[in-house]
């Protein structure tokens, strides 16, 4: 698939995705009307469109709000701003795109935004302190990849409607749980009235489950060709497979992290969840298995990487 | 009638095919036309950096003349160069004079220590990581656009549209072939 192609069909799959969103909003506004009235059906439609729209528009920013990430300045980080240049510039993108960063001890990496000129990216404080500068590039090169893929819109899209869908049934299963419905209707009354109060409450339960379904189907493949396109952009395989390797063997959790935003992380934000998370997480990874994503760039680049990885300070003083 | 029909068909079919090939042989020269302006504007940094370097390097160095005149000889070279190729030898060239000129500075502790001449260095080795990430983008945007004028059966029309090869940017050896990656999985 060449660059153009995916550009298309990235168009292509976020008018699905709108469309998709557009149709889960609708059916469980149906689902209100049914246990309610017409008017709280109308206004959780309404909610729900005026939301995608301001979404849609504001994305970029409310992601980066989701994931607590802030700005930093060419000033406070030379050194990362010279690693992003320079992959900007083997990537042929007009302009690098500016960096935030997560106040976190747990490595992880993604990008966010609307349009290549307003997206950016975001690297937590404990990426920096465990890579490598080589691994660091590898990583940027990945983030920067996703951008010139347009990969971005579509997830950062698919990430706040996400959080939407999972907001409304939240209020709708709390609703239910305390309300019963109470104060609505009970539509005709007899056997038939039930069969729709029960189908109701089975869409206001399945609709996160088919928006994380959405999601998922978003992320798995992207990954890969974002990995591809970065070997090819820093001409070092190796590099990155070094920095899956270590985000791999990393035990640490991101402290800020939601269903909603997971796909866009380099690798899996989740995979520590236990309980109930654990058990979504598991059956809807939004990421393919690390040790596929470094085994598709060791075959790529003729090399096999050690099981273990000497620290980063000893990285850099045997490279110095 | 029916093969009438037929024959305007499989023309207007030939020409949307012959209009695609040729508005994808314009968008890859498009490409490539940035991908050398890209590296263009590295090579112009660098060179607007060399006579503060020189400058400096004088001020402690005054009698490696011969040194000083082949850095300035090689980045008159390169701002002469007219095509991707001459371009690369001059700046291997001109690689090669600056690395002798450092290799000079490395027997003059204080130039070496001073403040200035750091932050030069500095300056020079990022620009330079700049030029080879702009000639990986250019060389692989020209094999890109020379695979697509070579090939059947856009190279039926490349010559008549006026497309011909375009030089890559020559590197020193052994960079400038990229990795065969295969990620169809």
């Amino acid at each position: 698939m060449t660059l153009q192609q995916q550009i298309r069909a990235n168009r292509f799959r976020t008018f699905l995705v709108l469309v998709a969103f557009g149709l889960l909003i609708a059916s469980i506004a149906g689902a209100v009307y049914t246990l309610y009235n017409v008017g709280v059906g109308a206004l959780v439609l309404g909610i729900g469109v005026a939301y995608g729209i301001y979404a849609y528009i504001s994305s970029g920013r409310m992601v980066a709000q989701l994931t607590g990430a802030h700005p930093v300045t060419r000033e406070e980080w030379p050194e990362v701003y010279h690693l992003i240049d320079t992959v900007s510039i083997a990537a042929g993108m007009e302009a690098a795109p500016p960096l935030y960063v997560v106040d976190d001890p747990a490595p992880n990496a993604f990008a966010a935004g609307r349009t290549p000129a307003t997206s950016y990216v975001v690297v937590t404080r404990g990426l920096l302190d465990e890579m490598s500068k080589r691994e660091l590039e590898g990583v940027l090169a990945h983030e920067v990849s996703h951008i010139r893929n347009r990969d971005v819109r579509l997830m950062t899209l698919a990430a706040v409607l996400v959080g939407v869908v999972a907001l409304i049934s939240d209020l709708l299963a709390r609703l239910l749980y305390f309300g019963g419905g109470g104060g609505g209707r009970r539509r005709g009354g007899g056997s038939q009235g039930w069969i729709l109060l029960v189908l109701a409450i089975v869409t206001i339960i399945l609709a996160p489950l088919a928006a994380v379904m959405i999601q998922m189907s978003l992320s798995r493949r992207r990954e890969y060709l974002a990995d591809a396109s970065a070997a090819e952009i820093t001409n070092d395989p190796e590099g990155l497979a070094l920095a899956l390797r270590r985000l791999e063997l990393d035990q640490q959790e991101l402290r800020h992290v939601s269903q909603a935003t997971a796909h866009l992380y380099i690798e899996t934000p989740l995979r520590n969840a236990s309980g109930p998370a654990k058990l979504v997480a598991g059956l809807f990874n939004t990421h393919p298995p690390l040790a596929a994503r470094i085994g598709v760039l060791e075959e790529a680049g003729g090399f096999r990487l050690p099981a273990t990885l000497p620290a980063k300070d000893d990285v850099e003083a045997a490279g110095a | 009638m029916a093969v009438a029909f037929v024959l305007v068909a499989i023309l207007v079919a030939l020409l949307v095919f012959v209009g695609w090939l040729f508005n994808r042989m314009v968008r890859l020269r498009n490409e490539a036309d940035t991908g050398w302006a890209n590296i263009d504007v590295q090579l112009k940094r660098r060179n607007d950096l060399i006579p503060n370097i020189v400058e400096t390097v004088k001020g402690y160095a005054a009698h490696e003349r011969g040194t000083f005149e082949a850095v300035t000889q090689a980045r008159a070279a390169v701002a002469r160069a007219q095509s991707p190729a001459a371009a690369g030898e001059a700046d291997g060239l001109l690689t090669a004079a600056i690395g002798r000129l450092f290799a000079v500075a490395e027997a003059y502790p204080e130039l070496k220590a001073s403040e200035n001449f750091l932050q030069l260095q500095n300056e020079l080795s990022a620009t330079e990581d700049k030029i080879a990430a702009a000639r990986r983008y250019y060389n692989a945007t020209v094999l890109r656009f020379n695979n697509a004028i070579q090939t059947f059966p856009a190279v039926l029309l490349a010559r008549a549209f006026g497309f011909a090869r375009r030089e890559f940017f020559a590197a020193a050896a052994g960079e400038r072939e990229l990795p065969a990656v295969s990620f169809q999985s």
